[in-house]
């Protein structure tokens, strides 16, 4: 391999989170496989971020043009295919965001790369890249490999590569020209939308107790409300319990609906997968009730029960008024 | 308008115990019950819903094995005009790549203003088939969509971004667009209706009529190489309370208040 190439992600002028975990990732495999680590910057105005960059990354190209002032996947193809069209043998990280996944699927075959997305670990073996994923509703773990493995494109899942920043790099910058010319692309940005504000704040409470899934179809959400209000907590939930409009989305924990902290936050029927897992990292204390003993929540809970939650909320709710007395 | 809904027939897992089958590169699949991927139960309602409210026709397409006739037929009674199964058992460990490629070369005779899938299959959660496919026929695409509208060829919507936040977005069509859970409530589908389809045809593909050979899916065709899939490692876990109902929750309710949470 010649390069790992890392694309920097940012948002309003400032460099995502994901960025510098592709760059810890990048870190990882890069001796490995023999390459070097290239960072690649598109934004409407590089200068701080390339500076930011250059610190914790040996070569930084960046290029600046307006129309990355926001993700627009049609801009990115553009100009990351004009700059990787001549090359081979390289692998390209990004993290596995919501930007990203509109951009990598339709670059990897604009780049006639192989891709593999969300993975959560890397390893290199013999000069080979592999990489690690989870499949069937987050329960199973695969290990894949590259078929054609001169181009590689690979996404990270959010939070798998921690990075350590050293600020020794001095890196070198490489500013590009532009490839985009004025044109109008397929695909325009018209603004974003902040998130609905409501009655609740889940973000500030102490004790969450969160439904999913699991409490069927047709629930009664009074049940777990008043196991809520029992507890002195607030009720939270999975997204499908938003997608099926039994709470609005300013209840919905994880990485796209609302990050959380509580000091106990009690899951009920709730699987685990990691965009809901995502959102609950600040919690010391979790608590799950699953009727399923391999669902991915027991792995982050401190305490679990294999139960039905429809049976165990009401009792709950019982003894909790016992013991408050 | 014209519509294309592609639909994934998947292994139901999220509430069954899975084993490794014997060549360790997937599990065992015989004992479960599959259905038709959550995210694309909200791709066709939209497609109808469009079709509905801009006039048109929906196609729905999967690749999938003889079984999922049933799942098309569920796709005709929510309101499908007409429904494709694109299947040879040499498509039999294709990954997201082949399934594009075969997508792309079903899409290529026949015109469309839009193609709509899911983001995600929660199989694979592989996210990748509908970016894939946009970009091989040349089109634009969008994943995590949600409010559709349609005007002057164009359509505008909203795509979800991190904690909460959504961009607005407007794109030529034709277009591929992935759609979110979550955007529609996918309608309850009655024996009526499934029964008033029960004699529509539903063709069957080949991959020849594709203009693909045997090579080109399956295995043999796809970019992505699983070299074995194990369960994740136990790890610390939590502690399990045992015993009845009652029992697991008055000692739950007393490590909440050991816990100085209550
Ligand atoms: C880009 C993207 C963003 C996403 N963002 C979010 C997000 O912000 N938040 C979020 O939550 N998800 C998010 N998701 C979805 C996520 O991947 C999962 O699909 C979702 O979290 C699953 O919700 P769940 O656990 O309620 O349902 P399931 O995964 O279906 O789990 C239900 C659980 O309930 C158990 N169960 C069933 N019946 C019972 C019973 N009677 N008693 C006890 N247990 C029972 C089952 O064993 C199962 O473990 C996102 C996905 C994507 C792709
Ligand atoms: N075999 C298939 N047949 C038809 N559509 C599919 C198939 N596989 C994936 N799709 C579509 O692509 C979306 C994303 O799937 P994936 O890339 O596997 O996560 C799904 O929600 C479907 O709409």
């Amino acid at each position: 391999m010649k390069n790992v190439y890392v694309l920097a992600e940012h948002r309003n002028g400032t460099l995502r989170d994901t960025t510098w975990e592709a760059l810890a990732a990048a870190g990882l495999i890069a001796p490995g496989l023999g390459a070097g680590v290239v960072c690649l910057l598109l934004a409407d105005d590089v200068t701080g971020m390339a500076g930011k960059l250059v610190q914790e990354c040996p070569k930084v190209i960046a290029v600046e043009d307006p129309a990355f002032k926001t993700f627009n996947s049609d801009a990115y193809i553009k100009c990351l295919k004009s700059l990787l069209k001549d090359e081979s043998d390289y692998v390209l990280l990004m993290g596995a965001s919501n930007s990203v996944i509109d951009l990598a699927p339709a670059l990897s075959v604009e780049l006639d790369a192989s891709m593999a997305t969300d993975c959560f670990g890397l390893e290199v073996k013999e000069n080979k890249l592999f990489a690690l994923r989870q499949i069937y509703s987050y329960k199973i773990n695969a290990l894949v490999s590259f078929k054609e493995a001169t181009r590689i494109l690979v996404t990270l899942r959010g939070g798998s590569f921690p990075f350590t920043p050293t600020g020794q790099a001095n890196g070198a910058l490489d500013r590009k020209d532009s490839p985009i010319s004025s044109e109008k692309f397929r695909k325009t940005f018209i603004g974003y939308e902040e998130a609905e504000k409501g009655d609740v704040d889940i973000s500030t409470a102490d004790k969450i107790v969160s439904v999913g899934r699991g409490i069927g179809d047709e629930p009664d959400m009074d049940v777990f409300q008043s196991l809520a209000d029992a507890f002195g907590g607030v009720l939270a939930c999975s997204r499908p319990i938003v997608d099926k409009n039994l709470l609005p989305k300013y209840h919905q924990v994880g990485t796209s609906g609302i990050e959380v902290k509580p000091k106990v936050y009690l899951a009920l029927g709730i699987s685990g997968a990691f965009q809901h897992v995502g959102g609950i990292k600040g919690s010391p204390l979790i608590v799950a009730v699953n009727k399923d003993p391999r669902a991915p929540i027991f792995r982050v809970a401190q305490y679990g029960v294999i139960a039905d939650v429809n049976e165990l909320a009401p009792a709950l709710e019982e003894k909790i008024k016992e013991l408050k007395g | 308008m014209k519509i294309i809904a592609c639909m994934k027939w998947i292994p139901d897992t999220s509430e069954a115990e899975l084993t490794i089958a014997s060549n360790g590169k997937d599990i065992k699949k015989d004992d479960l019950d599959y259905d038709l991927n959550d995210w694309d139960r909200f791709a066709i309602e939209e497609a109808v819903q469009l079709k509905e409210k801009y006039e048109g026709e929906v196609t729905a397409v999967s690749v999938a094995p003889e079984d999922a006739e049933e799942m098309l037929r569920e796709c005709l009674a929510r309101g499908a005009d007409e429904a494709f199964q694109i299947w040879n058992d040499a498509f039999e460990g294709s990954d997201g790549y082949v399934i594009a490629r075969t997508l792309a070369e079903f899409v290529k005779k026949r015109p469309f203003d839009l193609i709509l899938t899911g983001t995600l299959a929660e199989d694979d959660g592989g996210g990748q088939v509908g970016g894939m496919l946009g970009a091989m026929l040349g089109v634009p695409c969008a994943t995590l969509v949600s409010q559709i509208e349609i005007s002057d060829g164009k359509a505008r919507f909203r795509r979800e971004l991190e904690g909460g936040l959504y961009e607005k977005v407007e794109m030529e069509l034709p277009a591929v667009i992935s759609v979110a859970t979550g955007l529609n409530e996918p309608r309850f589908v009655s024996i009526r209706a499934v029964r008033k389809v029960a004699s529509v045809e539903i063709p069957t593909i080949d991959i020849d009529e594709l203009g693909l050979d045997e090579n080109q899916v399956g295995l043999a065709g796809s970019r992505i190489t699983v070299e074995n899939v194990f369960l994740p490692p136990e790890g610390e876990g939590a502690e399990i309370i045992k015993g009845s109902v009652e029992e697991s929750a008055a000692r739950l309710a007393e490590i909440l208040k050991e816990k100085g949470v209550l």
